[in-house]
């Protein structure tokens, strides 16, 4: 729970024509992290042909689900195989033919739909031609010397357009607007038409489909928009008909589409990172739990029955920052595990911190926030958002839960600090004792943190950083002397000077390391040194008192409570309560989500950011699809 | 925030290339290139030249140039906001159209995702298309909608309507180019009038270039009848404005159009009789523009934008000289590519 388990490198060769079936072994043995290799002896990439492959179908069956619906749940049997490559092109193949099927469909509705929008704008515009009695027959003659178009073009080209067809004689009159297209009449010397073409082309342009009785009799328009509008909707149904059949007809094949493609999954990610190859092999190279090197061997004898070559070894030194961490959490951990994540993955070898950091977070938490009646709402209502924000909510009841414990310590109840004794003590009246503990207790934190800090740097192999640097144990000599001299100073123990002493080493040992290890000349060395020494003194003292903010918030929290008291107490009966109950839920609201923050942000900066590099790589095993045909 | 990036400006401008860098790139050893480039700025170049390192790294030349230039303005968008990171996040958009134009094209000729994928330029954080959604389109009519359903939608409809016509790749091309554009000169527009006259110098030669070069390309190589070939460029309000375009298109002869232009672009054109050298002519000219935006005391952000317009002259032009090294061109020839370096791929 504290560091990362032991990983060992694996590196199993296979024979190619079984490198999909051993992937989807080692993802149901969900412990394998795949890993890319460099190895000359392998050349070739033997999955990439596969991946390909898997990536088109697998777009495929989504955009067909997409179109389709859902084609029922796909359960995974103990038993099935992996696809071949030739059989993963085989259901490429039908898929294409499926989609481009649908996609015809769809693409017929939409231009049924398109024609029918059309359809609309040009009764519109019918309606207009004829109030204005034009002969239309006369006008679109083709023997005219005048060659005059009916259409539709984006409105926003207009003026464009008609600039530039004036280069040419023509003329653009608008007679309608509909949505984002203008009808117009464009008029021209025939002689010139063909120079136009590529131009309205271009353009958008979409010639009014006038009908020759339209041509003759305009009124004809209405019994020519009716036929058109009846075929439409003929074309429509029988769209309809494709659509809806393709789901009866395709839906079994589809759903075992899903079920191959899930199986085929495994090699498909695997490529990703690289499954390397010569000749008639396949490598699959990675991480694997040390605990499960004899069950993975268990596992491929009893599938492959030797056919496969595995090589585990341990991580080679001085390679931690790329081997991946797998490390497991009790189930009552793992709502505080994103917290820490989003600051940074442990380094393999490199302490774990969740574990204290939700114990720190939440005493932190409690502190600034110790109220039992308001702790009380924040749990229940947590408790509420369980089923919708799962485990999450439970770091909100946990945090409830606790603030609910320092309210009972501090004697406070929504916001009143005189109906129950603390059992402790409160904050409101002995604030000089709560700003010390908050010190001391960063005083505590902020050792710890140089412990493991240290810790952490023997492990990775740099014991120099470890003793003598400033986040090191010397630092914690400096941290400890310096800590020693302001007790003396303020009387509460006599150790002035041992402490003086002990400080002065510890920062003398602090600024020698600077000096070794800066790489620059003399000037700049001894500069950079002293800074960064200078440095050491004054991050420690500035973050053992960002502490008191714990207190402070504690303060803060009886405060509040005691201005909206104030204010209810100046109003009438109605006003008093809402202003008291507006008061809390104000309360809860912005200064707990204050306090959570602050609380984070002390874990984040004055803990972590002192021994957690935070840039490891998270072990991502290979898995089977939850729900296949979904990814 | 200004002197932060006046500031981070004028250190970038340091990586500008002079002449003699050209020189040193073209007539280095092979084991040197790397070093060469990593002094200038050209990390994510140098990797291509490091070793073995090369070998292993999927990304073409031109995605790489393409990555220095964005993680440059990725720097320079830091203290930025409004107009100005709007107009500069747009200038970082030419990438994706390109993008854009690609999935095009390699859908119309049946290109294999993967192979497609491959071509893309990876966008990093500037990247707004769901690029392994697009490659996998059945087809160009799909793609389209897929298109049109995203960030692009506006540029993409418009050639879609127009491609959907004629189903002329070229067209396409055209629309979304002017497209892209007509969208530059109108982020433009509110920069203009805030970062003066600096900003329109900047903008104005680069738009008159666009412009001119593809009235000359659509008039003379396509044979494009004057009509069409207006309505394809870059509505503009700068030395080529509307009205001259319109005139200029229905010239006949390069000279014709050379003859009446305005005077200090026939200046700048003095004595070119070839497409290719017109557009070298302009290019300069917008690069002799930019230096002295950058060299004075513009505005910010007008400095950051001639900056970023040099800085990828220079790229382009390294480029040249590491294909030319490549294909074991004489250092004469490949140097004669430097001077001059026409706009490519990107």
């Amino acid at each position: 729970m504290f560091r990362a388990e032991p990983l060992l490198r694996i590196r199993l060769l296979v024979l190619a024509s079984e490198a999909a079936d051993s992937a989807l072994q080692l993802a149901r043995f969900g412990v394998f992290n795949p890993a890319p290799e460099v190895a000359d002896a392998l050349p070739e990439s033997p999955a990439d042909a596969y991946r390909e492959a898997w990536l088109e179908a697998d777009s495929r069956i989504g955009k067909l689900i997409e179109q389709c619906g859902e084609t029922g749940p796909v359960g995974i049997p103990d038993d099935a195989v992996a696809p071949s490559l030739a059989d993963l092109h085989e259901l490429n193949d039908w898929l294409r033919e499926i989609w481009l099927a649908c996609l015809a469909c769809r693409d017929g509705e939409d231009r049924i739909e398109e024609e029918r929008r059309h359809l609309d704008a040009i009764e519109e515009t019918l309606s207009k031609l004829e109030r204005l009695n034009v002969d239309l027959a006369h006008l679109l003659r083709a023997d005219s010397l005048l060659a005059v178009n009916i259409g539709s073009l984006p409105a926003g080209e207009l003026r464009r357009v008609g600039d530039a067809l004036s280069m040419t004689g023509y003329l653009v009159s608008p007679f309608d607007h509909v949505g984002d297209q203008v009808f117009a009449v464009i008029a021209g010397p025939r002689a010139r038409q063909e120079e136009v073409r590529g131009l309205m082309s271009q353009a958008g342009w979409r010639e009014l489909p006038v009908p020759d009785e339209l041509r003759r009799h305009p009124q004809a328009a209405r019994a020519w928009l009716e036929e058109e509008r009846v075929r439409l909707d003929e074309l429509s149904g029988a769209e309809c008909q494709v659509l809806g059949g393709l789901r009866e007809k395709f839906g079994p094949r589809l759903r075992e589409a899903r079920l191959r493609l899930a199986l085929a999954r495994p090699l498909a990610e695997a490529a990703l990172t690289g499954v390397r190859g010569k000749g008639g092999l396949a490598a699959f190279s990675g991480w694997i739990p040390r605990r499960r090197l004899d069950a993975l061997r268990e596992m491929l004898e009893t599938r492959l029955r030797g056919r496969y070559l595995l090589d585990a070894r341990e991580p080679e030194p001085g390679t931690a920052e790329t081997v991946p961490s797998l490390v497991r959490y009790p189930g009552w951990l793992r709502p505080f595990v994103p917290l820490v994540k989003s600051y940074g993955v442990p380094r393999y070898g490199e302490f774990d911190p969740t574990l204290p950091f939700a114990f720190t977070y939440l005493l932190l938490f409690g502190a600034m926030f110790g109220d039992l009646g308001h702790g009380g709402v924040i749990l229940l209502i947590s408790l509420a958002l369980v089923r919708r924000f799962g485990r999450v909510a439970f770091i909100g009841v946990a945090a409830g839960a606790v603030s609910m414990l320092f309210g009972a310590l501090y004697g406070s109840i929504f916001g009143y600090e005189e109906l129950f004794e603390p059992i402790w003590l409160s904050p409101l009246h002995e604030p000089t004792r709560v700003l010390t503990l908050a010190v001391a207790f960063g005083i505590g934190f902020i050792v710890l943190t140089l412990l493991v800090n240290a810790r952490n740097k023997f492990a990775a192999g740099h014991a120099s950083e470890a003793l003598f640097d400033s986040a090191g144990l010397a630092g914690l000599v400096f941290y400890l002397g310096a800590v020693g001299g302001v007790l003396s100073l303020t009387g509460a123990v006599d150790l002035a000077l041992p402490a003086a002493i002990v400080a002065g080493l510890g920062l003398a040992v602090v600024a020698v390391y600077k000096w070794l290890e800066t790489r620059a000349g003399w000037g700049e060395r001894t500069l950079v040194s002293a800074i960064e020494t200078l440095e050491t003194g004054i991050n420690l003292f500035a973050n053992t008192l960002s502490f008191m903010r714990v207190a402070a918030f504690s303060l803060n929290h009886a405060a509040l409570a005691l201005a909206i008291f104030t204010l209810a107490a100046g109003l009438g009966a109605a006003g008093h309560w809402l202003t008291l109950v507006l008061g809390n839920v104000v309360i809860i609201v912005l200064e707990g989500g204050i306090v959570a923050i602050q609380a984070l942000r002390l874990m984040y900066y004055e803990g972590f950011s002192r021994f957690f590099s935070g840039d490891g790589v998270e072990f991502a095993p290979l898995r089977l699809a939850r729900e296949p045909g979904k990814s | 925030m200004s002197a932060y990036l006046n500031t981070r400006v004028s250190i970038y401008a340091e990586r500008l290339w002079r002449p003699v860098d050209f020189d040193a790139l073209t007539r280095a050893p092979d084991d040197q290139l790397a070093d060469i480039l990593a002094e200038r700025g050209l990390s994510q170049l140098a990797v291509g030249y490091r070793d073995s390192a090369g070998d292993r790294d999927p990304l073409s030349l031109e995605q790489r140039i393409i990555a220095e230039v964005l993680d440059e303005t990725r720097v320079l968008l830091r203290p930025l906001g409004g107009d100005e990171r709007d107009f500069l996040l747009y200038w970082t958009e030419r990438f994706e159209v390109s993008n854009v134009k690609t999935l095009l094209r390699g859908k119309m000729t049946g290109e294999r995702p993967a192979a497609l994928l491959g071509r893309l330029t990876p966008m990093g954080a500037f990247g707004r298309l769901d690029v392994q959604d697009l490659v996998h389109a059945e087809d160009v009519a799909e793609l389209m909608r897929r298109l049109e359903a995203g960030p692009y939608a506006g540029i993409v409809r418009q050639a879609r309507r127009a491609f959907e016509e004629s189903q002329d790749p070229f067209i396409l091309d055209a629309a979304l180019d002017r497209g892209y554009y007509e969208g530059l000169a109108r982020r433009a527009r509110p920069l203009e009038v805030g970062a003066g006259a600096s900003m329109r110098n900047l903008m104005g030669p680069m738009i008159d270039r666009i412009n001119l070069v593809w009235l000359l390309r659509y008039r003379f190589n396509y044979n494009l009848p004057p009509a069409q070939v207006y309505y394809l460029l870059v509505a503009s309000h700068y030395g080529l404005s509307s009205e001259r375009l319109r005139r200029l298109a229905t010239l006949d002869s390069l000279e014709d159009i050379l003859a009446a232009l305005p005077d200090t672009i026939r200046a700048v054109l003095d004595g070119v009789d070839n497409i290719p050298d017109a557009h070298a002519r302009m290019d300069q000219a917008a690069a002799d523009a930019a230096v002295k935006v950058l060299r004075g005391g513009a505005p910010a952000i007008a400095r950051a934008f001639a900056y970023l317009i040099l800085r990828e002259r220079d790229l382009r032009a390294v480029r040249a000289v590491l294909r030319g090294r490549h294909l074991g061109l004489p250092v004469e020839a490949i140097l004669a590519t430097t001077r001059r370096a026409p706009e490519g791929a990107f």
